[in-house]
């Protein structure tokens, strides 16, 4: 974890290091013991065909790392992985960006990644709905369903020849975010799951944590799925509304208070979890969020130094059930 | 800069509105400062001042010199920015310039006051040594390595840690001031303190206003394109002395715990 540019006393201090060794302590010993430096010698069979992957190389007969990071190995494949690698996507992945190019048929989004992602305007509902060749008309209209800075998700269909992103955005769940703020983690600290985009009932905010470190908190949008409507039955002036959803008349109708509320601790407590470093997930954020409001912490203190050391000591404590819990589990079974 | 979607402004400017900005605060909050002094050992005070993600170095060399001919009595402060590149790549080569003569003269006027010193946050009289001979000649430099908004105030609190922290020989630098900046949003003509880099980008006009340690004002500087109601600006002085005030005492305990932690160590 990179040094926390927090003012904490030496007290506090003192708390924050003794939770974060009790954490280090409780990770498994098969992590530590598959961890290695530059230079470390792999352990490897001789006899078997070993593919010398990523981050290794052979050094007077010997298989040896040239990184730091973790030992995988798959069948006869032996690679090391960084841990603060960079972005890493694959087929399938939800992502957040923000465009920043309308180019011909196609959107350029900045993804964190080492190049942009494309977003092919075929790869796109169009926003009446109907399912038809993309026409030169689509392509001039293509500012009014997107432009420049606006923020969407999308997920992975594939990759270019040349290493940029391929995205497609057809069901309703994908598309434009308004409403809400777009906060930037470190991309290890989200691992892909089942579900990316929660809807936070009791608070009434969206959470969508994209894989590539994006992550959008904001007020809670009705998904509606499209297949389910018969398109027949869609009279002219519900096409017409989705034309014409004008951003400045929506200005004068602000998000609740109490909504922004919970948007300004969830994003809060998103930003307390990168910085501690811990994986961000829903529960983890739940968790915190309860933690916040349960201690009467105000949302604005919940970035001060005392609340950082309190959710660093919860977590340890978590932990160190959790692993009890287990142990006790393996000597009873 | 960082460009936002339209929805995205629609928040900002809802949150600035109902009192609840993106990361909870008031209008009128600060984020925490931080403040280390003695970084640079060779300057003959230094201090590196971080409000949230901006990052600001200040560092103060005194020498001899000779005073100006028409203020014999009166030391020399020459203020100088520079905003390093890794805060923004748009920074590097010439890119910063414009910033860094707007910080610069904005700092002056707020530390040094109009033509004849009235008014100012430095006493100059006190660098004086010989009148008319010697004098001690205050170079101080700001650098902002990250920047995240409000590197005025930053750039303030620096200059300020930096001067406490310089050690000359009779010399007291007296009657401290600090800047206070409230960025003013369009809509609903509301006005913060303290924006951050989104919130920046955002707003349509700035007000500083430098207020010492008496609540007087030593400098004023208004920034941005938009055209205010003088009575606005009225408003935002009086809340800037209001704000300034828990500022200071904010920035003295920093500085002085700072300085503690300096001796320990």
């Amino acid at each position: 974890m990179r040094g926390i540019q927090l003012s904490l006393s030496k007290h506090q201090n003192l708390r924050l290091d003794r939770a974060l060794e009790q954490l280090e302590s409780l990770s498994s010993k098969e992590n530590s013991d598959a961890s290695v430096t530059v230079a470390d010698d792999i352990s490897v069979n001789n006899e078997d065909a070993i593919l010398k992957g990523h981050g290794t190389t052979e050094m007077d007969g010997r298989v040896v790392a040239t990184m730091c990071g973790v030992v995988e190995r798959v069948n006869k494949l032996v690679y090391v992985r960084a841990l603060r690698a960079r972005y890493k996507p694959e087929i399938g992945d939800i992502i957040v960006g923000r465009v920043i190019e309308v180019a011909p048929k196609r959107w350029r989004l900045e993804i964190n990644f080492s190049q942009d992602a494309v977003l092919m305007l075929s790869s796109m509902n169009l926003p009446d709905g109907i399912q038809r060749r993309r026409t030169a008309v689509d392509e001039l209209n293509m500012r009014s369903v997107f432009e420049e800075n606006d923020v969407l998700c999308a997920e992975v269909r594939g990759f270019q020849h040349d290493g940029c992103l391929h995205l497609q955005a057809r069901s309703q769940k994908y598309g434009k975010l308004k409403s809400g703020q777009l906060l930037s983690v470190p991309p290890y600290l989200v691992k892909k799951r089942k579900q990316h985009f929660h809807h936070l009932d009791q608070y009434g905010v969206d959470l969508i944590l994209g894989c590539n470190g994006f992550i959008w908190v904001g007020e809670h949008v009705e998904v509606r799925d499209d297949m389910v409507d018969d398109l027949s039955n869609k009279s002219e002036e519900q096409i017409k509304s989705w034309n014409t959803i004008n951003d400045e008349e929506s200005e004068e109708t602000y998000t609740p208070l109490e909504t922004r509320q919970h948007i300004c601790r969830t994003a809060n407590a998103i930003r307390v979890l990168s910085t501690l470093g811990f994986m961000i997930t829903v529960e983890n954020t739940i968790e915190v969020i309860n933690l916040s409001i349960t201690l009467n912490v105000g949302i604005h203190e919940m970035l001060g130094a005392e609340f950082y050391v309190v959710v660093a000591e919860k977590e340890a404590e978590r932990r160190s059930l959790v692993t009890k819990r287990d142990d006790y589990q393996d000597l009873v079974a | 800069m960082v460009g936002l979607s339209v929805g995205e402004k629609n928040f900002i400017k809802g949150g600035i509105a109902q009192d609840l900005r993106t990361d909870g605060r008031k209008r009128l909050a600060y984020r925490p400062i931080h403040v280390e002094t003695g970084v640079i050992p060779q300057a003959s005070g230094s201090a590196r001042v971080t409000i949230g993600a901006t990052i600001v170095i200040a560092s103060v060399k005194a020498e001899l010199g000779k005073p100006h001919p028409s203020h014999p009595d009166k030391g020399k402060v020459s203020i100088f920015v520079d905003c390093s590149s890794t805060a923004e790549p748009t920074f590097e080569g010439r890119g910063s310039e414009e910033l860094t003569a707007e910080l610069s003269s904005a700092l002056q006027i707020c530390l040094l006051g109009g033509k004849s010193g009235a008014g100012a946050g430095i006493d100059l009289s006190s660098l004086s040594i010989i009148e008319g001979k010697v004098c001690w000649d205050l170079y101080i430099d700001g650098l902002v390595l990250s920047s995240d908004g409000n590197m005025l105030d930053a750039l303030g609190a620096a200059v300020k840690a930096a001067l406490s922290n310089t050690a000359i020989p009779k010399v007291q630098v007296s009657a401290e001031a600090s800047a206070d900046e409230q960025p003013e949003v369009d809509v609903g003509r509301h006005y913060i303190v303290d924006a951050t880099l989104e919130e920046e980008s955002q707003m349509s006009s700035a007000v500083s206003v430098s207020v010492n340690r008496h609540g007087r004002i030593c400098g004023l500087t208004k920034r941005g394109g938009a055209g205010l109601c003088p009575s606005t600006i009225m408003d935002m002085i009086s809340v800037a002395k209001h704000v300034s005030e828990q500022l200071i005492n904010e920035l003295d305990s920093v500085i002085a715990a700072a300085e503690a932690f300096d001796d320990d160590s």
